[in-house]
């Protein structure tokens, strides 16, 4: 059932992504750092809902406020001149893998 | 709970396609966006990129001054070699004038002594000549096509003169260039002049007159074996 939604949402999203326009290169690396930040959030979620531990309110602030957490460091970074989300994208995407990594296991018990 | 459920499920579903569209989006962004492309870049680097070329700017406008100073350098130099080069070939020209290595021409007179029955010209005669001559202000004097220079030597050696080793005879043409109103006045002073008293003494000397007297380059080498210059100590 969670797999079928994921699949169909993630094929309406190609469709809107595709035909929406592109935005200003100036902000694409925003948009890059937050993309990052919602795909671990998405995962975590997917992650805590097998795990039947998924709440509603975590999953929601999680997936704004990380996108928005991060964007905010990557303003950041530019202003100090650091590359604040080269540390981002590490931490979001260890995550990504430890969540995979849970959702990877419930499948291997399950079959 | 089934109802909680079906919500979870259905929230992921949009959040899934919410993050999707933004994530082609991205793509699309990427691929289309041309990296060299000036609207697309960043402030800073138009800055940096400004700052790059303005300092080019002013690197390649200070290389022109610096060259065309150079040229106008070079052309000053070039004149004035010029200038310098045309004195000296005419201080050259002048010099060998003078010193007789060049055929010349100009006004002057022509001076004809000739041996008669009384009266032999003698070596004495002519240089008593010359001698007026220069006194009047010739530049350049020849005698029977030989040039007087410096150097040259006019001596009896039994009947004939020889001028500057050359065997000479009659009749004496002597021609001078030089300002024709001092030489004809200076030879034809009344008694004291050269021509009168000459004539006087029984001897044929005729002058004339000439607009263009020409006389020729000297015709042997000058050499020098023991002269050199002589440097102040």
């Amino acid at each position: 059932m969670i797999v079928l939604t994921i699949i169909i949402g993630c094929l309406i999203g190609v469709i809107i992504g595709v035909n929406a326009p592109i935005i200003s290169y100036t902000y694409s690396s925003y948009l890059a750092i937050a993309i990052i930040a919602a795909l671990d959030s998405v995962l975590g979620a997917i992650n805590s809902y097998l795990n039947n531990k998924f709440d509603m309110k975590i999953f929601l602030s999680g997936f704004f406020g990380n996108a928005i957490l991060a964007i905010l460091l990557t303003y950041l970074g530019k202003k100090l001149n650091i590359d604040i989300n080269l540390a981002v994208i590490v931490i979001l995407v260890g995550r990504m893998f430890n969540n995979l990594g849970s959702i990877r296991r419930y499948y291997m018990k399950k079959f | 709970m089934k109802k909680g459920k079906l919500t979870i499920i259905v929230t992921l579903g949009i959040i899934t396609m919410f993050l999707m569209a933004l994530i082609f989006i991205q793509f699309k962004t990427v691929e289309k966006t041309n990296l060299s492309d000036i609207e697309n870049l960043r402030e800073t680097e138009l800055r940096e990129q400004l700052s790059s070329w303005k300092t080019k700017y002013q690197e390649v406008n200070l290389k022109i001054e610096e060259n065309l100073s150079k040229i106008q350098e070079y052309e000053k130099n070039v004149n004035t070699e010029q200038e310098s080069s045309e004195l000296l070939s005419k201080e050259l020209e002048q010099t060998n004038i003078l010193l007789g290595k060049v055929d010349c021409i100009g006004e002057g007179v022509v001076i004809t002594l000739n041996d008669n029955d009384e009266y032999d010209i003698t070596a004495s005669d002519l240089l008593e000549l010359i001698n007026e001559l220069n006194y009047a202000g010739a530049e350049a004097i020849s005698i029977n096509g030989q040039r007087l220079t410096s150097r040259t030597d006019i001596v009896d050696v039994g009947d004939t003169i020889i001028i500057g080793g050359q065997r000479i005879a009659d009749p004496y043409e002597v021609r001078a260039i030089g300002n024709q109103k001092y030489l004809t006045s200076t030879l034809s002073l009344k008694d004291t002049g050269f021509i009168d008293k000459y004539s006087n003494s029984g001897k044929s000397v005729k002058l004339e007159t000439s607009e263009r007297v020409i006389v020729v380059k000297y015709n042997s080498q000058m050499k020098i074996k023991y002269i050199r210059e002589s440097v102040a100590q």
